[in-house]
């Protein structure tokens, strides 16, 4: 007995071996391109909503639509002949080396053209060391550290805006409210988790907050995940700030509102960099309790009342995954269109024509979902330069765009009603 | 305006605290019966999470009310567990003891992963919502519920190890195995029980959180560890112990992020556990 | 040594040569990096847990927190660049010493506690220790630390355009490792670690100081886990408090050590070649979909083993009560 297990024990082993070295060769005339994701993990909610995205930008190039976006219109890609984009899903599971791996088990045996990913900055950051050193170009449409452009890679590529000018657009829009509701705003304070996303935004608040002449007056970061949160929402509500500026993923901006509503704190605003706060889980488990919060963002569904585009792509999201789509995976939607449109326009597989390609792109901002002035990259650090970022409020279930207010389709509720008066 | 705080802190942490015990209570009785960790514990406690809330969702049944449903549940699982499993490597090496019940924690967490996905979820609607102010100090109410209800029972199991016959045979197990055995306890079945009795609770403990915090697959792991410490600080198998010790932790970790640093408050609450197991390893309450 | 059913120690040796043999050859056979990265990890984690076993496996103190040496490896040889500019390699001992110095301050204390108690005392300090890292803005706090790229270099130990150094580097850790457990269980010293493990208080009986070799057991033990993580931090060079310090690298390098064969020579590495491609396989075959497939397999595969054969797969090789 025992010596057959051992020998069903070998053969396992011997099998997975196998089977990992000899994996197959990638059929030609496909154009191949890798996209990684945290489909596993705490953020497996998020990357399957990737995942999605992708999966349905992929089709729209594959096949004929009728919407104004690159390569909608016609089946596959023109230049190479037609040839079909297939995209082959990696899970990195929130691991910067499982990345890296992933990284290279594509460029390597899967013989992809060209890389997309990964929404985590700190995997991207491994996966775009992986690209740059096999020269294959990664485009990055969802990570917001500052740093990923700062290094002088020549394969990395982002379309998103970062945390930076992210910042810098809470400020504005603070200066913006003050003048046209009158209101008496001149504090700030930072509640955010102790992880490279949540310190990144901090020190981009506090740059900002300096330069626009606002008081930083509590500083709080946490442990992720932690069992509970009234500690640190008490250290907030001491420092009596005008507006709180927290950054959470998902788990943590719900247990943190539910707080607030049990301390019954509410200050002028809440203000959120995106990631929890704009994900589907927020709206559906906090329901009226997650009304009137603010947010970063990088899209919204209703600026389809200026872009109809934006609703038509929406409606297709929907009928086939059943949800609205949201800032990241209409990023991550449009990331890879772009992809596809710089290697069409390259007119081959080739990585270097590719990179080149991305270098020289130009996309006008009508034929996108995103509210950018398009897309062009910055020849230095190849930093979409014409992103831009909005402030959205949830209100009534929806996410409402209030700022610009050129962009905006309603009125910004300010100051946040009481718990009591909703 | 220190001290409503400060109150506010205490208030939270015992609060909290007494889910702690709830948990710990369960892991104590199956540690001390036969001396064998249950890294899966945690994952019990999200089972009973998810068993109120599918309840809560297709039947629209309060997790209050489903509470028995998931301990008796529970309860059978953890009957499973033990005679599918535990019963194999009761002889076997701490070692492969620890790897037993650790490679149960990823079973359970990822085939809840997969049937559930990693959706965080919640519950909207208690029977008790709201909260109460005592003068600036708010008390919210299904959080207050929960501790209530983890208190009432920590306090059954209490009755039921040190005031029944069943829990006289229970304690006579966990001292001495052999001489129980000699004395006519069944061993097995007393370990089938602490094994149900010990998922019960955490079951419970599961749906009594889940009237306020958030449900997903990996939410064991928190209160897993949290309980461990807990069962350490007060003796193996002693339930006054893990009480106590349940609500002393909820109170050092709620202290320790107000009065310090948020992000270093299970630091705290991990410092603490080390001081007493250097200093006092048989844990607070604990008899040598 | 005991007799195996496998023969003579001619035969044994030859195996060795042959299997060493193999190894050197493999990177010219499989010039893929991703075989290359797979046999990288294997090398790696069946040095960890080689060392893991010279204080758990061998002296029987099982610790579930080597991921603290781990890291402190993998931070010194990153930092001392970052900071500094020096080579990665004076990290490489900076962190081993650094690593003998922290195993000894928590074996101290430690030590005087019995099973249960010593493991959840490591695992615990060993989350003290993320969380402090964490909080640490020197070292790079939550941010991590981002290792400089440079070309190809072996003074700085980084290569963009081929793994074969690493491949030998690893593998030369994995052998340093081997060697160093064999010549331990032969020696005094491994002798007097399996004394201990069998039973503390006769051993002390018998004029054993259980204390000092158990310091030693655990030096030894974390100086070489220190230079598992400095390699790493190379290999990735990126580095931040949730990968090199996690509990789950702690359990997943004793589950190896366990899988392979506790207290045994060759079990890190048996145990290394079966987990690593297992879990490899799993995630790429059934991972990318996201449904954590590939988890429950894990975790069904450790539940098995440990009710059917804990004495882990060399077991079914061994007569019971070989060493």
């Amino acid at each position: 007995m025992k010596r057959r297990i051992a020998k069903v024990l070998g053969m396992v082993a011997t099998v997975s071996l196998a089977a990992l070295l000899a994996m197959p060769a990638a059929a030609a005339d496909k154009v191949r391109i890798g996209a990684i994701y945290p489909l596993t993990g705490p953020a497996g909610s998020t990357g399957a909503e990737l995942k999605d995205a992708i999966t349905l930008a992929a089709d729209i190039v594959n096949g004929k639509y009728d919407l104004d976006l690159p390569l909608a219109r016609t089946q596959g890609l023109p230049n190479l002949k037609g040839a079909n984009v297939e995209v082959i899903f990696g899970d990195h599971q929130g691991k910067p080396d499982v990345g890296q791996a992933e990284a290279e088990r594509m460029i390597t045996t899967e013989k992809v053209a060209a890389l997309i990913g990964a929404y985590y900055s700190s995997v991207t950051t491994t996966v775009s060391i992986a690209a740059e050193r096999h020269k294959i170009p990664f485009l990055n449409p969802e990570s917001t550290d500052p740093k990923l452009t700062e290094r002088g890679f020549k394969y990395f590529f982002r379309t998103t805006p970062y945390d930076d000018l992210f910042a810098e657009n809470f400020f504005q829009f603070l200066n913006d409210v003050k003048k046209r509701k009158g209101a008496k705003i001149s504090s700030v304070a930072t509640v955010y988790e102790n992880t490279n996303f949540g310190t990144g935004v901090n020190n981009a608040i506090k740059k900002n907050a300096a330069k626009y002449g606002y008081r930083l007056v509590a500083d709080v970061a946490y442990a992720e995940k932690g069992t509970s949160a009234i500690a640190e929402v008490q250290k907030v509500k001491a420092a009596s700030p005008d507006v709180v500026m927290p950054a959470s993923y998902t788990a943590d901006a719900i247990l943190y509102m539910k707080t607030f509503k049990d301390l019954n704190y509410v200050p002028q605003a809440i203000l959120a960099m995106d990631a929890g706060y704009i994900s589907d889980e927020f709206k559906k488990t906090l329901g009226k309790d997650g009304e009137y919060v603010l947010s970063r963002e990088v899209w919204a569904l209703d600026l389809a009342k200026k872009k109809p585009m934006i609703a038509q792509v929406n409606e297709i999201y929907k009928k086939r995954f059943g949800r609205d789509m949201n800032g990241n995976s209409a990023r991550s939607f449009t990331g890879f269109l772009v992809l596809a449109d710089a290697i069409n326009n390259a007119g081959s597989t080739d990585p270097e024509k590719i990179r080149e390609s991305l270098e020289k792109y130009k996309l006008s901002g009508d034929r996108m979902i995103m509210p950018w002035q398009g897309v062009a990259f910055d020849p230095k650090t190849h930093q979409n330069t014409e992103g831009r970022g909005i402030i959205v409020q949830l209100v009534s279930g929806e996410w409402r765009t209030v700022w610009p207010f050129d962009l905006a389709s309603g009125d910004v509720v300010w100051p946040m009603p009481a718990w009591g008066k909703r | 305006m220190f001290s409503t705080e400060l109150a506010q802190t205490l208030l939270s942490g015992v609060l909290m605290g007494l889910i702690f015990s709830l948990v710990a209570v369960g892991l104590t009785l199956i540690w001390g019966i036969m001396d064998i960790v249950n890294f899966a514990h945690g994952d019990f406690l999200m089972s009973g999470m998810y068993i109120s809330y599918w309840m809560y969702v297709l039947w629209g049944v309060d997790p209050l009310l489903s509470l028995p449903v998931s301990g008796i549940l529970l309860f059978v699982m953890g009957m499973i567990v033990y005679r599918l499993v535990i019963r194999r490597i009761l002889g076997a090496p701490m070692l492969i003891q620890i790897f037993a019940t650790f490679g149960m924690m990823i079973l359970m967490r990822y085939v809840a992963f997969y049937f559930f996905k990693p959706n965080y979820r919640s519950i909207q609607q208690t029977l008790l919502s709201g909260n109460i102010d005592l003068r600036g100090v708010y008390l919210s109410i299904p959080q207050l519920a929960a501790a209530v209800g983890a208190f009432l029972t920590t306090g059954a199991v209490y009755v039921l190890i040190h005031r029944t016959r069943v829990g006289g045979a229970l304690q006579a197990t966990a001292e001495d195995r052999e001489a129980a055995a000699l004395m006519g306890i069944d061993t097995d079945r007393m370990f089938t029980l602490a094994w149900g009795i010990g998922a019960a609770t955490a079951g419970i403990a599961g749906s009594l959180l889940s009237t306020f915090f958030y449900i997903f697959p990996e939410v064991g792991g928190i209160f897993g560890l949290i309980a461990f410490v807990a069962v350490t600080l007060g003796g193996f198998g002693n339930v006054a112990g893990a009480f106590v010790a349940g609500i002393l932790i909820g109170v050092v970790e709620a202290m320790a992020g107000y009065l310090y640093d948020p992000a270093l408050k299970t630091v705290f609450v991990y410092l603490l556990f080390l001081g007493v197991l250097f200093f006092r390893p048989q844990g607070l309450l604990g008899v040598d | 040594m005991a007799a195996t059913a496998w023969g003579g120690r001619g035969f044994r040796y030859a195996l060795y040569g042959a299997l060493f043999a193999a190894a050197l050859a493999y990177p010219f056979v499989f010039r893929q990096p991703f075989p290359q990265d797979l046999a990288i990890k294997i090398f790696l984690f069946g040095g960890l847990a080689s060392a893991w076993n010279v204080l758990g496996g061998f002296t029987g103190q099982v610790s579930l927190g080597n991921a603290i040496f781990f890291g402190v490896g993998a931070y010194a040889a990153a930092v001392v660049q970052t900071q500094w500019g020096w080579t990665p390699w004076a990290g490489v001992l900076l962190g081993m010493a650094a690593a003998i110095g922290i195993g000894v301050l928590i074996g101290y204390p430690c030590f005087r506690l019995k099973g249960h108690y010593f493991a959840m005392a490591t695992l615990v300090i060993g989350e003290v220790v993320s969380t402090l890292f964490m909080n640490w803005q020197w070292a790079g706090g939550a941010i991590g630390v981002y290792i400089p790229i440079r070309d190809d270099t072996w003074k700085y130990y980084q290569f963009g355009t081929t793994k074969l150094p690493y491949y030998y580097v690893t593998l030369a850790f994995l052998v340093s490792a081997l060697v160093l457990s064999a010549a331990l269980l032969r020696s005094r010293m491994g002798y007097y670690f399996r004394a201990i493990r069998e039973d503390q208080d006769a051993a002390r009986s018998l004029g054993v100081p259980a204390r000092r070799y158990k310091l030693a057991a655990m030096g030894i033990s974390a100086a070489l886990t220190s230079v598992g993580g400095s390699l790493y931090a190379q290999y990735v060079l990126f580095i931040d408090p949730h990968s090199v310090f996690p509990m789950m690298l702690s359990i997943q390098v004793v589950l190896i050590a366990i899988l392979g064969g506790v207290g045994t020579l060759w079990g890190a590495v048996v145990g290394a070649m079966v987990l690593i491609p297992l879990s490899e396989f799993t995630r790429i075959y059934i991972g990318g979909t996201g449904s954590g497939l590939d988890l429950i397999a894990y975790g069904l595969l450790i539940v098995v083993i440990s009710v059917i054969q804990p004495r882990g797969v060399l077991g079914f090789f061994r007569k019971a009560g070989a060493a």
